[in-house]
Order: C-alpha cells, then structure tokens, then sequence
C-alpha cells in the first residue's frame, strides 16, 4: 500500500460507552480515491467507528487522522474536509429542498458565482431539480436520503462518510444512489460507507466486515470472498469461525 | 472560540424560515402581544372613578338634597338615582347596578341642627375587594368633607368669620399626574411580551431540532455553539423588538402613555432584558430536547414570574418576604424598574444604572450557561 496516498488513519481505536465496548482495538488504512465498505451484523459497531470517522464521538483510545488532521484535537478543520450522512439524516422538513441545500452551502461559505452550478449540479445529480420547491418533510424515503446526500455533497468534501445510506431504500433509488457514488469516487473522492445489503459491497474498492466491535477481515471484495461461492457464504463462515472461538473460549473459562 | 458571522447569518437565515413556514409561532410573535396589549389595556384597569351610588333620601330637606347634588358633581360618583326605600337599594346592590347605596335618615337635617348625631348609612357591595376599598375612601373623605363645610357654615352664623380649618393637605400627585394605572400597565405588558417571544417560542427551537433528529446534522457542521445559538436567537430579538415598538405605540395611540425618558435607554434596557430572556429560553431547549416540556418549564419560569412577581400586578411591598426575595431573581424586576423611571419619572441613568447592572449581569450568566450546555451537548 502506497503510504502518500493514505487519508484516513484509524490507529488502536476503542470505543466504551460503561460496561459496552461497541469498538475494540480497530487499525485502519485507507487510500485516497477509494469507496472503502464496512459491512456486518446489526449492533457490531459499524456507526461508532463512523462517527469516531466524523468527529461525532472522540474514541475511547487510540487516534483517528483525517486527511493529516486529528479528528478530536482539530475538529472544526476535519468538519470542512467531510461530509457526513448520519444513518437518521435529519433534513428541516419544513424547508424546501432548496432551502436545505442553500443551508448547507450558506454554513460552508460557497461563494455566491458558485451557488447555482452547484445546485444544478447536486440537485441535478440526485433527479431533484423537479422538486427544488417542495418541503423535505413531502419527500419520498429515497428522494430524502438522495436530498441528504447532496447536502452534505455541496461543498465537495475530499472524504464522505455514509452510515447505511440506503437502509430502507426502494431498489431503483439504491442504485441511482450508487451511481452519484461511483461518479463522486471517479472525480478522487475517498468514500466510506456501511452497509447492510452485500451486493453493495460488491461495488466497494475496499471491504471491510466488522462483527462484535473488531474488524474480522479487511480487503476486496474478492479477497474477501476467497474460495467461497458468495460474498455471503464467506462472511457468514467468518462470523461463525469467530463466534465459535468466543464460545469455546467461554466454555475453558 | 472564534465566530464566523457566516456561520451566525446562515442560522439565522433558516431560523426565520421556519417561523413563517409555522403558523403558531408566527401567531405567538405578533398576534399575542397586540392580543394583550388590547386586553390588559381595556380590562385590566385598576382605576376606579365613577363610582355608582344610589340614595335612599327619607329626610327629603334642602340639606339632604344638597349633599345628594354635591356627590353627583364629584368625579368620583355617578348618582345613578333616588330609591324610595333600603330594601330597593339593597336590591341595586345585589343585581350590581350599584357599588355603594346611602341612606339618609329621616329628620337628619333636624338632628344636625340640633346638635345631635345624625348618623348616615352606607352600603358598599365589596365582591371586588379593590373597588371596595376604594370605594370606601372616597366616601369617607366625601363625608368628612362635608362635614367640615356643615361646620364652617355654622361657626359663620355665629359671627366667626374668616375661618379656616387647621390644616389642609394640598396634595399634588408628582408622578403619574392622573393616577392612571394604564400607565404602568403598559410598561409591564411590554415585560410580558419579551419574556413570550424571548424565552417561551425560543424554548422550542432546539428541542425542535432534537426531535427531528437536525441536531446530529447541526453536531456535523463546522459550527461552533456561540454561532449556533446566536444564530438561533436573532430572529427572536428582531421579533421581540418589534412588539415593543408596536406596543410602545399602541400604548400612546390607544391608550395616551407617552414615556417620558430617552428612547434609547428604552430600549438599551430592553434589548439587556431579552437578551436575559432569549438565554434562558435557549437553555431551557437544549436542557430539556422536548419541545412539550420545554414549553412547560419555560410558562413557569419566564412567563409567570415576569407577569406576577414583577411589581407589575401585584405589589411587591405586599408580599411576603420570601417571596420579596425570590423577586429579586426575577429579571422582569429590574425591567419594569427602569420602564417605571422613564417611562412616568423621566429618569436617566443616574438613577437607573443599578438596575441595569442587574440585567447586563443577569443577561452574561445566561448566555454563559447556555454556551457551556450547549458545548457538553457536543456541539
């Protein structure tokens, strides 16, 4: 791995909220221009280790580096850098769409000859030029989440952070969601998104499966999948593997 | 911390968004305190002139008939008529036609000519405590003053002329000319209306913005508290600061309240006292991240205080020591004081400086506190 190109540093990092480690001990590396996966089970600490990403928690222990920025330390810097989708993205229903987008980029200063390319562009993006005039609150689940996305789009972050963006998506609306996602990963933007659908994670350069708050396995998806049938098989067969150690270990103990 | 006025405007922006996209708060802005100005205006007046009296007049003399004609020219009493016997004016009384009803007893001229007592019945209906008080002072004053007349027209027949009585008070009414309570009414309807618009609407919006689940987008964004909540509460002083001038207006147009003091003091004092308001209302939303609750705590601790612990209904003088104390923690207090001085005494601020001490302190701890809360709240 070419060290010039890493962008995201996730060293030792853990995460207690009391009695609950939601992450133990997660090392990452991730180069720039990827659309780096995070799959696993519901509950493995997927969306701690995002929001540590996106400066929403500090960790436990261990440093997260954004783009050469600390994530705890020099926080408002690293917000400028990213965009990120928490999994309940809450736009102001109240407000139109393009209301909400003007928010976005009024709080990320896009200088005024800027405003309308850019609105064109993401709104364009995401299919909701139409619909620039209705509230949030009237939107679609899949029109919302593709309006979430082009918010935290508008100031064309170098790092996007998704927390399964496309729970509850209708499957057209996933893949147009996928579409901008690829467009954005070609323009050298670094993604990192976690997902509960596999065939998703077949799109990821990078996939990573995380499961009772440790990343089991780290790589492409073919790595990944090695002599297994499916993306599917192989994880299941490692989460298995895991949660047989762990019980055995409970039982000599 | 450093603030980013951009930042600051962009909240402020959508702030104002969602006031007029929200009927309600729209309505609680501007309708409400027009509402109130009009109700405390014309109701609640605690002046009390005019009073009605009926007259039960059995001794039927040129006396008895000068003392009726001499409380009809008063100001004080409306002589609404002459009943035939007490069991009418008491009726008067209990129908509520009438506050006070004077029986004159037969041969009372006679009595008083003959240096007897010549005593004089008078019923006052006091259901309303205030009106009867009152009620009862003129009318004793009414007779008493009668009576020295009676004295000086006697004490003239026999030969002594010149008479004065010993003392007289000439009472001249420096502040308040007119004893007119509008005039302090005015000054505590504008409290009222700053603590609604300062703390009970901004008691919602960041409860409004945990429940729709905005705050985590908020968390995101490169935006520091101060921003936020400054942002936040510009919208809400623009607002407040309009009803005040609308109710200063109304106050002179409808009601003839010109304040007298500086205007600017005016409103350095109230920008100070909504400030003071819009912490309180901020804090409350981001203690609570319940728009339902928020509402509730705030009616209890800004609106209710600022409308019966202010001097401004009721008395401070008059209640109990605890509660004189507790007062004193009340910013609505120091407010209505300083509106007081420059609205009826014309007053500046060698006068007034300490209270508005109180307030620039009052209003620092406030937005100290909300900065802090709203900072551990991760932002």
């Amino acid at each position: 791995m070419n060290k010039e190109k890493v962008i995201i540093e996730v060293e030792n990092v853990s995460c207690r909220f009391g009695p609950v480690t939601a992450v133990e001990d997660v090392t990452l590396a991730i180069e720039e221009g990827t659309i780096f996966g995070l799959v696993g089970s519901d509950g493995a600490g997927k969306s701690t280790l995002l929001r540590t990403m996106a400066t929403m928690i500090p960790p436990s222990s261990g440093r997260v580096i954004m783009g050469g920025l600390d994530a705890v330390t020099q926080r408002r810097q690293v917000k400028r850098l990213i965009g990120y989708m928490p999994q309940r993205f809450g736009l102001y229903p109240d407000l139109t769409v393009d209301e909400n987008l003007a928010f976005f980029m009024d709080i990320f200063g896009i200088p005024r000859a800027e405003r309308a390319k850019r609105r064109e562009r993401y709104l364009g993006f995401s299919n909701l030029l139409p619909f620039a005039d209705r509230p949030a609150g009237k939107l679609s689940g899949g029109m919302k989440q593709k309006l979430g996305l082009a918010c935290v789009l508008v100031h064309e972050p170098r790092i996007l952070v998704l927390d399964e963006p496309t729970n509850g998506v209708d499957p057209v609306s996933r893949e147009e969601f996928w579409e901008i996602l690829l467009e954005m990963k070609r323009s050298g933007m670094t993604i990192v998104v976690s997902t509960a659908y596999l065939d998703e994670g077949e799109k990821c350069g990078r996939l990573a499966l995380m499961h009772r708050a440790r990343i089991l396995a780290d790589g492409s998806p073919d790595e990944i999948r090695s002599s297994f049938a499916s993306l599917e098989d192989a994880m299941i067969h490692r989460i298995e593997e895991t949660d047989g150690a762990h019980a055995r270990d409970n039982v000599n103990s | 911390m450093l603030i980013n006025p951009r930042n600051v405007q962009a909240v402020a922006r959508k702030e104002f968004y969602h006031i007029v996209r929200d009927y309600r708060s729209l309505y609680m802005a501007f309708a409400l305190p027009l509402l109130l100005i009009l109700l405390f205006g014309y109701a609640l007046s605690l002046d009390v002139d005019n009073v009605k009296v009926v007259i039960v007049d059995q001794d039927r003399t040129e006396l008895s008939r000068d003392f009726a004609g001499r409380l009809d020219a008063s100001a004080y009493f409306d002589l609404v008529t002459h009943l035939p016997d007490e069991r009418a004016a008491v009726a008067w009384l209990d129908s509520g036609k009438a506050t006070i009803a004077l029986v004159i007893p037969p041969r009372w001229t006679e009595n008083i000519r003959s240096n007897r007592e010549a005593p004089l019945q008078v019923l006052i209906d006091a259901s309303d405590p205030n009106i009867g008080t009152i009620s009862r002072g003129y009318i004793t004053s009414f007779v008493e003053r009668y009576n020295s007349r009676l004295l000086v027209d006697f004490l003239g027949r026999q030969g002594f002329d010149n008479l004065r009585p010993a003392l007289e008070g000439r009472i001249r009414v420096w502040f308040n000319e007119d004893l007119e309570s509008r005039n302090f009414i005015v000054p505590g309807i504008i409290a009222v209306i700053i603590m609604i618009v300062g703390a009970m609407l901004t008691s919602l919006v960041i409860a409004r913005e945990y429940e729709n689940g905005t705050m985590e987008t908020i968390r995101s964004l490169p935006i520091n508290a101060v921003e936020f909540l400054t942002g936040k509460a510009i919208p809400y002083y623009l607002i407040a600061m309009t009803d005040v001038l609308v109710a200063l207006a109304m106050g002179q147009l409808l009601f003839g309240v010109v304040m007298k003091g500086s205007f600017w003091l005016m409103i350095l004092a109230s920008s100070l006292y909504l400030s003071v308001a819009l912490g309180l209302g901020l804090f409350i939303s981001i203690a609570t991240k319940s728009q339902l609750v928020a509402n509730q705590i705030a009616l209890l601790v800004s609106y209710l205080p600022a409308l019966l612990l202010s001097d401004f209904v009721f008395p401070v003088e008059n209640m109990p020591r605890m509660m004189q104390i507790v007062t004193w923690i009340v910013p609505a207090t120091y407010y209505i004081d300083i509106l007081n001085g420059l609205f009826l005494r014309d007053v500046g601020m060698g006068y007034l400086w300490p209270s508005y001490g109180v307030l620039l302190f009052m209003f620092l701890v406030m937005a100290a506190v909300a900065v802090v809360k709203m900072r551990r709240e991760g932002l």
